[in-house]
């Protein structure tokens, strides 16, 4: 024991002047960036949206409007799981595999045209339970078996989407039968579609979470340095596990909203979610390596995107490009933020 | 001042020793410390004085002897029960963190439940806050509590250390017991008055042990100052019954500097092999001057503010400059490359081995070919066994024990590391400078020793070496010219070959 | 992104004796790869010997020749501490470009491809290395950007090889021993990248990037230009796998996006014993890496598993995989 917290006080420990020297010289534009990075992304925002209203007059109606939100509601909540990820550190790749494993139980559990059980509402406690098991399996592995991230979580992508492949079996599509339920996502409620409230509802958990319980700032304190974590006795090991088990439940959400949205049982329901999530995050301005960023920056990138996307095929521009825009985005965003940073002794992974 | 002695020990030692395999790191050491009391610990590097304060903050068990906390007798499990136990140490490397608050910070170890967390792990921010500003308010800081400490000077962040470590003993009533591990080493001088002023705040609400370098803090701060040497506590002293000089004599057990080298005065021939010309760098260093002649080892003193490092950087061409110039072996550029000033023969150790002076995960051999492959390589293939056998004549000439230079070199101790990165420089065929920023850093005294006697060697062979050393000692023993820096400037130039520069008036130049 | 701090600071090291440490040759993350490849490939021969008898062998090692590539490019930048999640992408933009280029200009084709997959992943090394930023959100970026160009160059459709295809086809076509030219194409570049990686300075230089870049600064190792270099090669080695495509199939799909191949290319660089954190790789072991990812399906399929749950066995298959083969610290920290 002894050994072990000297261990990691030596690996961890750099000079403190080498830290004084760093600190001076990236503080000062720290402060600056603190502010440039938020302000700059709500100014792109809103250059998009008068260029875009400017060009297409379909852009700037009621029901775009609706239609945007509608667009951004699943890719928020789960976006609200992988900053949380990314806050640590780490990297969730498994949200497609979740959200396909999730999506397939909950349709085949509701009421379907494959007929079988109609749970009604244990369908969405045993769904959501799927995802947890696949959450915590990740952490689990993660923390205990020292696997990293990256790896442990690209495999559970495969362990969600074999899942959903062996529910889905080879039997007919299984279609959603309930009417309530049939595009209940994109219908509006007290001005909003429901899907955006459930994502709104989920934004203001995660921001408390972060903000206001042991697990957030935990989170972000291993983000910043896990050796003082240890070393400070907190609780790295369960903080990990439980973040790993949050973003999961999310994209298990998520995965069920885009089955009800898109009405059928699909194992690859939540195909392209992952390009636009973690784009949003580093976008918004989360760093990569943890410690520094938040949910309301998050949300910020997943409306830059999901703007940026809607107004280029109104004004006619095939959907093909949409990738490029969002990679052209991603790359414009990282070297921008990069920049003034840039020094010879810089190490960049 | 009260009379500490008539109030009973707030913390007792009793021939407390402590072992690593045959090394004796710190042997039957006593110590009684009063309420009120405000205790110096001096001693050289590898004195035992770290060991010791990681016995104190339940870092380490010891071997032998008792301690004794407010009468009871304890045995630390871990630092959990020292900070329990009201004993909080304030390490040299901050342990805050930088993207929390300062209040989260300062609750760092208070238990769910007895502060602003609740069980469930819910946050009630606005006792977190009350509680942590009552924890500022005893040291008498006036920190704002909901500022982030990425946002904080240096020495601000030291004063939430400091109530962090008192904040435990606050809460369960108990006399805290604050260890400075070196506060002082890298503060500036308004820093340190500072500092000075909030460390006899704490009087009134505990104990203090300062560890500091600087004997004329230690003077002006301590009530009592203990001096550790070769593991042992050899004298405990009150301020008014000694003088510096008695303890810097108590402290290195020598009473002056015998001439180690025969130092040479500059010979009017010879021509600088590196010659800066009023480099000056914003925020960091202005007009700096400095001739490094072959043969002879220029050492730059300074504290940490000084912007040594940084001149020592910007010669290697790690560090850019704003005006000026540095001419390397004739050539003089605006800026430099590390490549281009390593192909005009320059070498660099930097201060952090582990991080940046070596690949620990590589065998030593492959290391010590990284940069210069000699014989090793034909144009851009490598040969194997000639990098093995240059690697062995490198291990006998420099003495780099074990003689496995296939081995990971993380896997070797600390003076053995440092060998293999001076061998690294040494393999070049063309060098003809090293700048050694902190060499003997993190070494035991037998270590920096056998990397001292390599240094010289190297020098007599006719590179001229740039040093930047961790005391005046090292550089007064090794050095042939001095050259003194304070906030960026030049304060002090000495040729030791005519000059002898007192230890004191080098360390007024510092300060 | 993902790194794994792995300083070991001792207490105390004896001055004397001998290291403990493994040597630099062995150890099991050096034989691991071809140990669990071999004891998969005993499974399925004893479940199914005609799977064996039937010239089994050959259909993995062609059907593993794209990934393979792919995934020696992949390991190349993983050495030097980064990640390029673009490299499938590029490939199969070779595969579309090389499938438009090949009726017009012949034999020339297949070298533009080359030429220009290279220089789309040194474009990538570039930005990484100048602008120092983080090389998973740059190829993220730049993947997004690649697909959408194949997308349009391709007109969102399959593209086939419209004339003087013969050449290319023959890669898939004639074989040693069965096995076509196309993995020996990739059997060739491993063998190269090891030469590279253990005799020659610039691989000495990319493993101590990848093992402490810092250091390796302060070394004056030129580490920006074989960061270039590092992902100028798995540029190089996506145009093989582009060739290599056409060469089996003759057409070039660019619905795919290329993530068909890059996460299985990933995990045959990883089950290969490559580090994700860096400094850490041998090609050799990652040809058995690409063989054991084409031979998973086909066991899966032997031990009886219904297809189904082919995903499943996989994604299980690499995170057990790499958990058994990687080397760790206790007190490291693992992101």
């Amino acid at each position: 024991m002894v050994d072990k917290v000297l261990s990691e006080q030596g690996a961890g420990s750099i000079s403190t002047t080498a830290i004084r020297i760093r600190e001076s010289g990236i503080e000062r534009r720290a402060r600056f960036r603190g502010l440039a990075e938020p302000l700059s992304l709500l100014v792109a925002l809103a250059v998009l949206i008068g260029v875009f209203s400017l060009f297409n007059e379909r852009f700037l109606t009621a029901s775009n409007f609706q239609n945007v939100l509608t667009q951004s509601a699943i890719p928020l909540i789960v976006a609200v799981g992988a900053t949380l990820v990314i806050l640590l550190g780490s990297i969730d790749l498994s949200v497609e595999g979740v959200m396909g494993a999730t999506g397939m139980t909950w349709i085949l559990l509701s009421a379907n045209s494959r007929g079988g059980g109609d749970l009604g509402p244990w369908a969405w406690v045993i769904a959501l339970g799927v995802a947890l098991v696949l959450g915590v399996a990740s952490g689990l592995i993660f923390t205990a078996l020292k696997v990293p991230s990256f790896i442990v979580t690209l495999g559970m992508w495969y362990v969600g989407l074999g899942i959903a492949t062996m529910l889905y079996g080879t039997d007919l599509l299984p279609r959603l039968e309930d009417e309530g339920l049939k595009g209940w996502t994109s219908r509006i409620s007290f001005g909003l579609p429901n899907s955006f409230w459930v994502a709104l509802l989920v934004i203001g958990l995660g921001m408390f979470v972060l903000r206001s319980t042991r697990i957030g700032r935990v989170t972000l304190a291993i983000g910043n340095s896990e050796t003082i974590v240890r070393s400070a006795g907190l609780p790295a090991f369960r903080v990990k596990v439980a973040v790993f088990a949050i973003a999961a439940l999310l994209s298990g959400l998520g995965g069920i909203l885009a089955t009800v949205q898109l009405d059928i049982g699909s194992p690859t329901v939540g195909s392209g979610v992952l390009f636009i999530v973690i784009p949003a995050v580093v976008i918004g301005g989360t760093h990569l390596g943890g410690g520094k960023g938040g949910i309301l920056r998050t949300v910020l990138g997943v409306f830059l995107l999901t703007i940026l996307n809607n107004g280029l095929i109104l004004s006619g521009v095939e959907s093909s490009y949409q990738s490029a825009v969002t990679g052209a985005i991603l790359v414009a965003a990282i070297v921008f933020a990069a920049w003034s940073q840039r020094d010879r002794l810089q190490v960049a992974k | 001042m009260n009379d500490v002695t008539t109030t009973p020990a707030v913390l007792r030692l009793d021939s407390v020793s402590k072992s690593f395999g045959s090394n004796r790191a710190v042997r039957g050491v006593s110590l009684n410390i009063h309420s009120g009391e405000v205790i110096g610990l001096i001693g050289e590097n590898g004195a035992g004085k770290s060991t010791l304060l990681k016995i104190l903050s339940g870092n380490y068990r010891h071997d032998e002897g008792t301690i004794a906390v407010n009468g009871q007798t304890i045995q630390f499990r871990g630092p959990a029960d020292a900070l329990r136990a009201g004993i909080g140490v304030v390490h040299q490397e901050q342990s805050l963190f930088t993207n929390l608050t300062v209040a989260e910070n300062i609750e760092v170890n208070t238990p769910m439940g007895r502060g602003g967390v609740n069980r469930l792990g819910l946050y009630n921010w606005r006792r977190l806050y009350a509680d942590a500003a009552k924890a500022l308010d005893l040291i008498g800081s006036h920190l704002n509590p909901k500022t982030r400490v990425s946002d904080l000077s240096f020495v601000d962040r030291q004063m939430v250390e400091i109530a962090r470590a008192i904040r435990v003993s606050a809460a369960s009533h108990t006399t805290p017991l604050v260890i400075l591990d070196e506060p002082t080493a890298i503060l500036e001088r308004t820093e340190t008055a500072i500092l000075e002023r909030e460390i006899s705040k704490l009087r009134d609400i505990g104990s203090v042990i300062f560890v500091s370098h600087r004997l004329d803090e230690v003077m002006r701060i301590c009530d009592r100052v203990v001096v550790m040497r070769d593991g042992e506590l050899i004298a405990d002293r009150r301020v008014d019954d000694v003088t510096e000089e008695e303890l810097f004599r108590l402290m290195v057990g020598r009473e002056t500097h015998a001439a180690v080298r025969n130092r040479r005065s500059i010979e009017p021939t010879s021509s600088p092999v590196i010659s800066i010309h009023d480099l000056t760098r914003a925020g960091s260093y202005a007009d700096v001057s400095i001739n490094a002649y072959p043969g002879r080892i220029l050492a730059i003193l300074g504290t940490s503010g000084s912007g040594r490092e940084s001149v020592a950087r910007a010669i290697f061409g790690a560090e850019g400059f704003d005006s000026g110039s540095v001419s390397i072996a004739g050539y003089s550029g605006r800026q430099l490359s590390i490549k281009h000033a390593v192909d005009l023969g320059v070498g660099y150790v930097p201060a952090e081995r582990k991080t940046e002076g070596m690949v620990g995960g590589m065998p030593a051999d492959e290391n010590i070919t990284l940069t210069h492959p000699g014989s090793a390589a034909l144009g851009p293939f490598e040969l194997p066994r000639r990098r093995l056998s240059l690697a062995r004549m490198w291990f006998e000439k420099l003495d780099i024990r074990p003689r496995e230079p296939e081995h990971m070199l993380q896997d070797f101790s600390g003076g053995n590391q440092q060998k293999v990165v001076l061998a690294k420089w040494l393999n070049s065929s063309n060098l003809k400078a090293l700048v050694l920023d902190h060499p003997l850093r993190g070494l035991d005294p037998g270590a920096a020793e056998t990397v001292n006697a390599q240094i010289r060697s190297v020098c007599d062979d006719g590179t001229a070496i740039i040093l930047i050393p961790d005391t005046i000692d090292e550089a007064l023993d090794i050095a042939d010219d001095i050259v003194v820096m304070r906030d960026g400037r030049i304060s002090g130039v000495f040729d030791l070959g005519h000059d002898n520069p007192a230890t004191l008036d080098l360390l007024e130049r510092m300060l | 992104m993902s790194k794994i701090d792995n300083e070991t600071t001792k207490i105390a090291v004896p001055a004397r004796g001998k290291l403990q440490s493994v040597k630099r040759i062995g150890g099991w993350h050096a034989i691991g790869p071809i140990v669990i490849f071999l004891v998969i490939l005993v499974v399925v021969a004893i479940l199914t010997p005609a799977f064996i008898g039937g010239g089994g062998l050959a259909i993995i090692a062609s059907s593993s020749a794209p990934i393979l590539l792919l995934a020696l490019g992949q390991a190349m930048v993983l050495n030097v501490g980064s990640i390029d999640l673009s490299n499938a992408a590029i490939g199969l933009l070779g595969a579309i470009l090389l499938a438009l280029t090949l009726g017009p200009v012949a034999g020339l084709s297949p070298l533009i491809v080359l030429l220009a997959t290279t220089a789309f992943g040194a474009v990538n090394g570039l930005i990484l290395a100048y602008a120092q930023v983080p090389s998973f959100a740059l190829t993220l970026g730049t993947l997004g950007i690649f697909q959408a160009v194949a997308l349009v160059a391709s007109g969102r459709t399959t593209v086939y090889v419209s004339s003087n295809g013969e050449g290319v086809h023959a890669l898939y076509e004639s074989g040693i021993a069965n096995v076509p030219m196309t993995f020996w194409m990739g059997v060739l570049l491993a063998v190269a990248l090891w030469v590279l990686l253990r005799y020659t300075r610039i691989g000495r230089g990319m493993t101590a990037i990848g093992k402490n870049e810092s250091a390796a600064i302060f070394s004056a190792v030129r580490t920006r230009s074989l960061k270039v270099l590092a992902f100028a090669l798995s540029g190089f080695a996506a145009g093989l796998a582009g060739i290599a495509i056409i060469a089996q199939a003759g057409s070039a799909s660019p619905t795919g996006l290329g993530s068909d191949l890059l996460l299985p290319a990933i995990a045959a660089a990883l089950i290969g014993g490559t580090s994700i954190s860096g400094g850490v790789v041998n090609p050799l072991t990652v040809i058995f890496g690409a063989l054991t990812v084409a031979l998973v399906p086909i066991a899966t399929t032997a031990v009886g598993i219904e297809a189904q749950a082919q995903s499943l066995v996989y994604g299980a298959v690499i995170i057990g995989v790499v958990a058994l083969t990687m080397s760790r610290n206790k007190t490291s920290i693992v992101k």
